[in-house]
C-alpha cells in the first residue's frame, strides 16, 4: 500500500511538474518595470506610430520614412532587455526565428542587409544620433538627449497601457 | 497628437564620457556606416538520402542543390541580387544562374528590377527560391518544381513591385513584363524571346496588420508559347494562395489553373494544381521540432498538348528538426498515387518513398 502511495505521489508530482508553464526565463521577467522606448534620429519626420507600423518597420516591410530618407534599423545584440522586448512584442519570434527571418528576407531580395547590431547603449545612441532615418529600441528610463522618442499607439513609455514592456 | 519629447525622458542622464571613450564610440559608429558596393554572399546546401519501393529505382545518397546568393547595395537606392546554383549530374555539376537582377528603389511603393527573377506567381515561387533550408519540407510542391513545366519559374524582363497605401490591410503588388517561356517551356528565354510576344504577370497580395502572420494573394500570368515543333498556344495562369507563417501552426495553401488554347485549332485545355501544407512547431525544448503534412493534387486533361501528361495525387508527412539556427534535419515519407479521376495513370503506378535531408545555410 505504502509503495502504491509513493508511486502515485511520484506520478502526481511529475504531472504537476509537466503542467507548470515553462516559458523561457528571460531578462524581461527579471526587470518588468522598465518600458522600452522607440527612438529615432531627431530629424526623422515622425512622432507617433501604431504598434502595427512599428512592426512593419522592424520587419523591414517599410523601408523608407520618405522617398529620400531610408529607414536604418538598429538592434541591440542578444541578451539585452531591449532586444528581448522587441522580439517578444514586435516580432513575436524567438532568437532562432528572428535569425532565420532575416536570412530569408535577404534571400528573397526584399532587403540587402539585416538590421545593424550594436553591443552597447553608447554606440546605439551615437548611431541613432548620427544616422538620418535611424530607429532603435532603448531603455525608456534612461533616454539620452539628441534622439526623438516616438509615441506608440499614442502612448509614451511609462503611460498606462504602453505596449512595449 | 502631441509632440513627443526630442530629448531624454526623466531618469538618469548618461555620465560624461572621456575624450578617449567618445573617440572610440565615433570610430565604432563609422564602422556601421554603409559603404558601396557592399557585397554579401550567403550559401545554402543540402545532402539527401532517398529510398523508394519503385521497381528498378535505387536508394542512396545524393548531393542536393548548392546555392550561392549574392546581394550588394550599389548605392542607397540601387541594389544587385543574384542566385547561382550547382546541381549534381552523372557527369559533373550543372551551373545555373537562377536570378540576376538590378533593382532601383524609388520608395516603398515603387521598386523596379531588371534581369532574371522568379516569376511572382502564387506564394512558394518567391518565398522559398532554391534554398531547401528555408522551406519546411524536403522538396517543393510539384507545381513549383524547379525544372518543371507547370509554372514558369523564371522570367527575364522587368518587374515593378511595392506596397499600396492601404492602412492595416497591408496591400502589395508585383507587375512584370518579360520574355515568357522559351521553346523549352521550363526555361525563360535568357538569350532572347522565342516569339515576338512578351509575357506579363500581375500579382496583388495582402499582409494584414491583424492577424499578424497572415498573407493572401492572387496573380495572373499571360504568355504565348511557341513549341519547338511549331504549334503555338495562348497561356493564361490564374493563381491564388492563403498562408499563415508564424510556425505554430504553419499553413500554406495554393491553387493554380493553367489554361492553354491552341492558336491554330482553338482547342482549350485546363490543368489545375493545388497543395495544402500544415506544420506545427512543437512547444518543447526551445521549439526545434516541426512535424508537417502536405497534400498535393494535379489534374491534367487528356487534351493537354503543352505539358507532358502528369496527373498526380501526393501526400507527404515528415518532421523537421532545427539542430541550430542555420541547420536542420528533415525526415519525410512520401506517397505518390496516380490520378484517381483519370482512372489511374498506368505509366505512373503508386509509389512510396522515404527521404532524409540535412539542409543548412552558411
Amino acid at each position: 500500500m505504502r509503495h502504491f502511495l509513493k508511486l502515485s505521489a511520484t506520478i502526481l508530482a511529475a504531472i504537476l511538474l509537466l503542467c507548470v508553464p515553462r516559458g523561457n526565463f528571460t531578462l524581461a521577467q527579471s526587470s518588468r518595470e522598465a518600458d522600452i522606448a522607440v527612438v529615432v534620429n531627431a530629424d526623422t519626420p515622425v512622432t507617433d506610430l501604431s504598434l502595427s507600423e512599428v512592426r512593419k518597420i522592424f520587419l523591414g516591410d517599410r523601408q523608407y520614412w520618405t522617398t529620400k530618407l531610408p529607414v536604418v534599423l538598429v538592434m541591440r545584440a542578444p541578451v539585452t532587455r531591449e532586444r528581448d522586448v522587441v522580439l517578444r512584442v514586435i516580432y513575436q519570434m524567438s532568437e532562432t526565428q528572428y535569425s532565420q527571418y532575416w536570412v530569408a528576407k535577404i534571400y528573397r531580395s526584399e532587403v540587402t542587409a539585416a538590421p545593424k547590431i550594436v553591443y552597447s547603449d553608447d554606440t546605439q545612441y551615437e548611431l541613432v544620433t548620427a544616422m538620418p532615418g535611424a530607429i532603435a529600441a532603448v531603455d525608456g528610463r534612461n533616454v539620452h538627449p539628441g534622439v526623438k522618442v516616438l509615441r506608440v499607439d499614442g502612448m509614451l513609455p511609462g503611460d498606462r497601457g504602453y505596449p512595449l514592456r | 497628437m502631441s509632440a513627443a519629447p526630442a530629448a531624454g525622458a526623466p531618469g538618469g542622464q548618461p555620465a560624461p564620457k572621456s575624450e578617449r571613450e567618445a573617440q572610440a564610440t565615433r570610430e565604432a559608429v563609422q564602422q556601421y556606416e554603409s559603404h558601396y558596393p557592399s557585397l554579401q554572399i550567403r550559401g545554402f546546401g543540402d545532402v539527401d538520402f532517398s529510398a523508394t519501393d519503385t521497381k528498378g529505382a535505387t536508394s542512396g545518397f545524393n548531393m542536393g542543390e548548392f546555392d550561392l546568393h549574392i546581394a550588394s547595395a550599389l548605392s542607397r537606392k540601387v541594389s544587385f541580387f543574384a542566385e547561382v546554383t550547382f546541381n549534381a549530374q552523372p557527369t559533373g555539376y550543372n551551373l545555373e544562374v537562377e536570378r540576376s537582377f538590378v533593382r532601383y528603389d524609388y520608395n516603398d511603393h515603387f521598386k523596379l528590377s531588371f534581369g532574371r527573377f522568379h516569376t511572382p506567381i502564387g506564394y512558394w515561387n518567391t518565398a522559398f527560391h532554391h534554398g531547401t533550408w528555408l522551406q519546411t519540407t524536403v522538396d517543393r510542391p510539384f507545381m513549383f518544381m524547379d525544372g518543371g513545366t507547370f509554372t514558369p519559374i523564371h522570367m527575364v524582363g522587368f518587374l515593378a513591385e511595392g506596397s499600396i497605401p492601404s492602412g492595416g490591410l497591408g496591400l502589395g503588388y508585383n507587375i512584370g513584363v518579360g520574355n515568357g517561356r522559351g521553346s523549352l517551356i521550363e526555361r525563360p528565354g535568357d538569350a532572347g524571346d522565342v516569339n515576338n510576344n512578351r509575357a506579363w504577370v500581375a500579382k496583388l497580395f495582402a499582409r494584414p496588420a491583424k492577424p499578424y502572420g497572415l498573407e493572401l494573394g492572387g496573380s495572373f500570368y499571360r504568355d504565348k508559347i511557341t513549341l519547338p515543333a511549331g504549334p503555338e498556344y495562348r497561356e493564361w495562369i490564374a493563381a491564388a494562395y492563403l498562408t499563415w507563417t508564424k510556425g505554430a501552426p504553419e499553413f500554406l495553401s495554393e491553387f493554380e489553373n493553367v489554361n492553354h488554347r491552341s492558336i491554330s485549332t482553338n482547342q482549350v485545355a485546363n490543368s489545375d494544381a493545388f497543395y495544402t501544407q500544415f506544420g506545427y512547431r512543437l512547444p518543447w525544448f526551445e521549439r526545434p521540432l516541426k512535424p508537417y503534412y502536405r497534400f498535393e493534387y494535379t489534374h491534367m486533361p487528356l487534351s493537354e498538348q503543352v505539358f507532358a501528361y502528369q496527373p498526380r495525387a501526393e501526400s507527404i508527412a515528415g518532421i523537421r528538426w532545427d539542430i541550430s539556427n542555420f541547420a536542420a534535419f528533415k525526415l519525410e515519407y512520401q506517397h505518390l498515387g496516380s490520378h484517381p479521376a483519370q482512372g489511374g495513370n498506368p505509366a505512373q503506378p503508386a509509389e512510396n518513398a522515404g527521404f532524409v535531408q540535412t539542409a543548412f545555410t552558411f
